[in-house]
């Protein structure tokens, strides 16, 4: 499979969440993946404003020429996505939320119905199954693991996918490499 | 009273959040002795000033466009910017104000859960949410929501009145919370005879009508 893996660490001196998602890689790539990590905290990528010109304008692609681009490019010919992020404040990070923003270029302004409720027709054939990494913070709580999830699984429902699995950086490598393989 | 606001949307002065709040604070202010300040959280620059306002208000109210089922990076990033009032005593309550593109509120509810939870957080007094979708055509034609304007104005004014989000009046204006079957097979109807008009029109404005569903980031190789 082709992996992306968004690394949503906003802060250099955690290097213990960057490492885990090393080992990560690497053991992914051993069960035969190729996979991307990306450093979302080193690339060059501006806040989504609300343009919507990414659908109304330049269709499918970001007004802004920025490093936004090539995340998208990545996360649309990927296979798999791990959203890899600290809790902090109860969610997932602003880095990582600043990615997540620029993916509705991705879909087409256009409604359809999907379980009842209106979401975006998918602007591509295929979208990829989503992940998501956790590393819990000192205030964290069953209750914020359990609201970040369910956001996702929303977020993942309106890029015509599904939420595999939520796993935190507690659990053994092993396990979140089982969880990718099953997918 | 004396209210803190923010408006999250990236779109910052020219946003829907905006339309909806000076509604919404234009009731507040019907009662004598009520005033605001308002800050744009899109000004990346004023950080600083954000969090210090916010840690000295009386009341605080947030508003922000929903941006894939939750807030906007921006307010993201403003939250854990107010990581050092998490378990201090005194921080102010707090009311949120949710606007979606989405009709149904139900896309919304979920980040609710989100500011519920943040309110514990802060040990902050909860005031709820106010959720409206079907929000993003306000820009384009505010005429044409008139009632959800004064829905805005009344739900406001009460506010301002009580210091209460009005139980009654924040469900009303959320309605409608799912789709129902009747609504789906007439929203269907108005798709396959006239299209998708508001985007369409849009697009034709900008000669890009012909390549709505360009695909860019198809790999070739």
């Amino acid at each position: 499979m082709k992996i992306t893996i968004l690394n949503g660490n906003p802060n250099a001196s955690n290097e213990t969440f960057d490492k885990y998602l090393k080992q990560l890689s690497t053991d992914l790539v051993s069960n035969g993946h190729d996979v991307d990590v990306l450093g979302l905290r080193n690339m060059d990528i501006s806040y989504c404003i609300g343009c919507f010109n990414c659908w109304v304008k330049t269709p499918g692609i970001c007004n802004t020429d920025d490093e936004g681009r090539d995340v998208c490019r990545a996360y649309i010919n990927s296979d798999f996505v791990l959203w890899a992020s600290p809790v902090i404040m109860g969610f997932y990070s602003a880095l990582l939320k600043k990615v997540t923003d620029k993916f509705v270029c991705l879909v087409h302004p256009y409604g359809e119905f999907v379980e009842g409720e209106v979401h975006h027709l998918p602007r591509y054939k295929h979208y990829p199954q989503g992940g998501m990494l956790l590393e819990k913070g000192p205030d964290t709580d069953v209750d914020d693991l359990q609201i970040i999830s369910d956001i996702h699984s929303r977020t993942m429902l309106n890029f015509k996918s599904e939420l595999a699995f939520t796993k935190l950086t507690h659990d053994p490598v092993e396990e979140v490499v089982d969880a990718i393989n099953r997918v | 009273m004396q209210l803190t606001v923010f408006n999250g949307s990236p779109r910052g002065r020219k946003s829907n959040s905006k339309i909806i709040l000076d509604q919404f604070l234009s009731g507040f202010e019907a009662t004598p002795g009520n005033s605001f300040e308002l800050h744009y959280l899109n000004r990346l620059k004023e950080t600083e000033h954000f969090v210090q306002a916010y840690a000295e208000a009386e009341t605080v109210l947030i508003a922000h466009p929903l941006y894939t089922d939750s807030m906007p990076a921006i307010v993201k990033a403003f939250i854990e910017e107010l990581e050092s009032l998490s378990g201090k005593e005194g921080n102010p309550p707090l009311g949120l104000i949710i606007q979606s593109g989405f009709v149904a509120a139900i896309h919304s509810r979920y980040v609710e859960r989100y500011w519920e939870k943040f309110s514990r957080r802060l040990g902050s007094r909860y005031l709820g949410t106010i959720i409206k979708g079907g929000c993003e055509p306000l820009h384009r034609s505010e005429k044409q929501f008139q009632k959800v304007l004064d829905g805005f104005y009344e739900l406001g004014k009460d506010f301002g009145e009580t210091g209460q989000f009005n139980e009654k009046m924040v469900k009303k204006l959320a309605e409608p919370e799912k789709i129902s079957t009747l609504m789906r097979l007439i929203v269907q109807l108005v798709w396959k005879v006239s299209g998708n008009g508001y985007w369409d029109d849009w697009l034709k404005e900008n000669e890009a009508y012909e390549k709505s569903f360009a695909q860019p980031y198809v790999d070739t190789k």
